[in-house]
């Protein structure tokens, strides 16, 4: 427990639920930070129904999203709906460092538990609100979900088939995202904090963190003031050598383009093209004729070869690219295994299994410790409230604290 | 000499304010964790030089021509479609993320550039870079050697795959680290290939929020042990874990996942419609009974939910493709950002597929001050996204316009590394000083 952690020392309570909230508070905990986590009585975080489970049956202990979401945590139960929950719940953001939320902006200012109460009694407190719009404006109240995220503030308007419906990023992605952008400005915060012993409130809005991303938004955004072009969704295969191409088992993704083709020209043995005027200058070979003149030649070279033999020759000769690999594959990968990437967690429910790693590595003596599994719902409640904060069983019992399971 | 994007005087003091870090970052995911924190205060320095062009930073060639912008029908980025005598201090890709950051030129392949490389480290709280692992080796810069420089150092390096591992050398952009971490697998329209799924880049702001996060969490690491240290994020390594749930389904159950498109797991219908216009779409999740009421009501479709085909949500989930006609009879006449307004008053989750006009239109964003106008010596005035985040006690607003190449070259090395005019002289006549790239460099 004394491995010096970049948080250690820091108390998050948190006050999230499904995604974006639990994985902000889920980054804090893995690097050091010590993570209450919040849950309604009875029945918990709402991400605990929802898939995959294990065994495909749901159930309050076995959804992978929520176990791979709150590694780490503590799990307090306390019921927000009466006021001797609500003075629980003060007495704890007293004690902590950081209150992370992800509530509708008006929930907490009508539970009489807003920014101005909560830092009147500790004016150190960082407190950061993760909303769908952010805590003003006209769409305050409006509902959100990961489509709409990336719909209306990310680039999927330029994400997809330039004849098909703009394509969301798969499963959770626009949530993450956003969880992740909660985590970087809480750390930032608190840092902040800690020099100027004044805390304050951050507002992180779900559409203006996918507006201000980089992935294109905000090239495009910049690119239309200068121009007052309104991008679509360009299409990969319309840059010479580049697209997703079938190879003996299975995809491969390569992006050349008319700068970067003679590396993947000599690549597939075809140096000696370069030496033709046709090919020799990019203003040449960016002639839109050129991607099927070379497609040709690189099909055939592709569909030869598995993605693994592809992957080594790009690495080679510094071709971009890389195999469109199935989970099994990434599982299996064996730059990941080499790496130590996929730690294996027990858990009553479980059993051990593998869960992707830590988003980054610190060099130091010690390393990251192994992260302790996700907590069973209120199974710190008595730690917690009764052992450190010194509140009776049956206060606790009345705040929605006894251990009960649906 | 002030800082050249030094804060005014009497305004509240932002978080990383006097945290010096050297940006050796390229193309969009390092860039973007040093935007990240040049918005909370740190300076950064951006460490370039006139020798070497790094492709899809500063453009993707040095020297576009109008001819070049011209011929791609497209605008290719420049203000009034002009890359003008110096493009790459006027591409949009350049220009969105390097508001509030400096620029120094130096050549490090040189030994005097070297020596700089050393003084930069020795006044500096952290160094920053994203480039694959022999570039940086080739130019020196490695924990080894400059945690000796600089024993308090906070470095956050971001290779593609890390420092260590089979692929440490590989090169890559963030869409193929998405495609070895699954995303590809995942990311698709139903009964289509990978081919056609176009491109994702979700893992590059994935990777420069993470940065940000990590060098935070480095800072605080030295403040407690008086220590810097090294940090490593591989941006694959980072984005498998916005990927979670899907590593879980194949460690718990052995499940792989067929492309859904744009429809959800739980909740129907999920998708995005058509609407009137070229190009024109809009997101709707119905989440529960109670949406889906509401949104059959808005749709003049009252006579759906009492239909046996759509009556629970197992149900839409069966008959989804006859639902997503029946929607789109009625998003096709209409106005996405009107429709939008519509069915959000009705309590239904519906977002407008936004264009750039739309964005900038949009009455959300102007509430919130969220568009900033700054200038730009050769680029002009234009509107700018706005700071990632608020913080409610301290109001924040955007300095400076990306960087001209150089631009803070008097700066950094009369200012900060005390340079003598005859040393300064001396360096701009080596080259290491300038505001072009070498002849050489087409």
């Amino acid at each position: 427990m004394s491995i010096p952690l970049p948080l250690s020392g820091v108390r998050v309570l948190d006050l999230t639920w499904y995604t974006a909230g639990p994985f902000a508070t889920r980054l804090l905990a893995d690097y050091g930070a010590d993570v209450v986590k919040i849950e309604r009585p009875v029945v918990g975080d709402p991400a605990r129904d929802i898939p995959p489970f294990y065994g495909n049956e749901p159930g309050v202990e076995r959804s992978g999203l929520f176990l791979y979401l709150n590694t780490n945590k503590r799990s307090v139960t306390l019921d927000l709906k009466v006021p001797a929950g609500r003075e629980v719940l003060k007495v704890l953001a007293a004690k902590a460092d950081v209150v992370v939320e992800n509530f509708n902006p008006r929930v907490l200012p009508a539970l009489g538990l807003d920014y101005e109460t909560l830092s009147a009694l500790n004016p150190k407190l960082v407190m950061t609100s993760i909303s769908n719009f952010g805590q003003t404006g006209p769409y305050r109240d409006w509902k959100g979900t990961d489509i709409t995220f990336y719909g209306m503030g990310g680039a999927m308007i330029n994400t997809g088939h330039p004849e098909r419906e703009p394509l969301n990023l798969a499963g959770h992605v626009p949530s993450f995202h956003i969880g992740s952008v909660a985590a970087a400005a809480t750390s930032i915060a608190l840092v902040g904090a800690e020099t100027s012993g004044e805390g304050d409130h951050i507002d992180v809005s779900a559409f203006e963190a996918w507006m201000g991303a980089i992935d294109r938004r905000m090239a495009f955004l910049m690119s239309h003031q200068y121009t007052g072009d309104v991008s679509s969704r360009a299409w990969p295969a319309s840059a010479l050598g580049s697209g997703v191409f079938g190879c003996l088992d299975g995809y491969f993704m390569i992006t050349a383009g008319a700068a970067m083709f003679p590396r993947l020209a000599q690549m597939v043995g075809a140096g000696d093209l370069l030496a033709q005027p046709e090919w020799a200058t990019v203003p040449e070979r960016s002639k839109p004729e050129r991607i099927d003149e070379f497609a040709v030649t690189l099909i055939p070279w592709l569909l030869e070869r598995t993605k693994a033999e592809i992957r080594d020759a790009c690495q080679e000769y510094g071709v971009l690219g890389g195999p469109v690999n199935t989970f099994e594959d990434v599982l299996g990968d064996r730059h990941l295994n080499e790496r130590g990437f996929f730690p294996e967690i027990d858990h009553p429910t479980t059993g051990m299994i593998k869960y992707p790693g830590y988003s980054f590595r610190l060099h130091t003596e010690e390393g990251l410790p192994p992260r302790y599994r996700a907590p069973l719902l209120g199974e710190h409640t008595m730690e917690v409230l009764r052992d450190e904060l010194g509140i009776s069983e049956p206060e606790i019992a009345d705040v929605g604290g006894a251990e009960v399971s649906r | 000499m002030p800082s050249p994007v030094a804060r005014d005087k009497g305004r509240k003091r932002l978080p990383l304010e006097g945290i010096r870090i050297l940006d050796f970052t390229v193309v969009w995911a390092g860039p973007y964790a040093t935007q990240l924190l040049a918005e909370w205060g740190a300076e950064i320095i951006r460490v370039e030089s006139t020798k070497f062009f790094p492709s899809t930073t500063r453009g993707m060639i040095a020297r576009t021509t109008k001819q070049m912008v011209e011929a791609s029908g497209l605008g290719g980025g420049f203000p009034d479609r002009d890359p003008g005598a110096r493009p790459w201090n006027r591409g949009a890709l350049f220009n969105a993320h390097g508001r509030n950051k400096l620029s120094m030129t130096v050549d490090l392949t040189q030994p005097d550039g070297q020596e700089v490389l050393e003084e930069l480290v020795r006044i500096s709280d952290g160094l920053i870079e994203n480039n694959a692992v022999a570039t940086m080796d080739r130019v020196g810069v490695s924990w080894e050697r400059l945690s000796k420089v600089n024993p308090g150092l906070v470095m956050v390096r971001m290779p593609a795959f890390g420092l260590s591992g089979p692929y440490k050398s590989y090169r890559t952009f963030g869409s193929h680290m998405e495609s070895v971490v699954g995303h590809y697998s995942v990311f698709g329209y139903p009964g289509e290939d990978p081919s056609s799924s176009g491109t994702s880049l979700a893992a590059d702001p994935a990777a420069g929020v993470g940065g940000a996060l990590a060098f935070a969490a480095g800072l605080r690491q030295r403040r407690r042990t008086g220590k810097g240290l090294q940090i490593e994020l591989s941006t694959a390594e980072n984005f498998s874990t916005h990927l979670g749930e899907y590593v879980m389904d194949y460690t718990m159950n052995g499940r792989l996942h067929e492309y859904v498109g744009d429809r959800d797991s739980v909740a129907a219908p999920q998708g995005v419609y058509r609407c009137a216009g070229d190009d024109r779409w809009i997101a709707v999740t119905v989440g529960t009974e109670e949406e889906w009421s509401s949104f059959c009501e808005v749709m003049g479709r009252p006579d759906l939910p009492g239909d046996q085909r759509f009556a629970t949500v197992e149900d839409r989930h069966a008959n989804h493709d006859l639902l997503d006609e029946a929607i789109t009879a009625w998003t096709r006449d209409r106005d996405p950002v009107e429709t939008m307004n519509v069915l959000q008053a009705a309590g239904v989750r519906a977002g407008a597929v936004m264009n750039e006009q739309d964005a900038f239109a949009d009455p959300q964003l102007a509430d919130r001050a969220y568009w900033e106008e700054l200038s730009h010596p050769e680029a002009g005035m234009h509107l700018h996204p706005g700071v990632v985040w608020r913080a409610e006690r301290t109001p924040n607003r955007l300095e400076r316009a990306a960087p001209r190449l150089g631009e803070d070259n008097e700066y950094v090395y009369r200012e900060l590394l005390g340079f003598s005019d005859n040393r300064y002289a001396r360096f701009e006549e080596l080259g290491h000083i300038g505001m072009d790239y070498d002849e050489s460099i087409p």
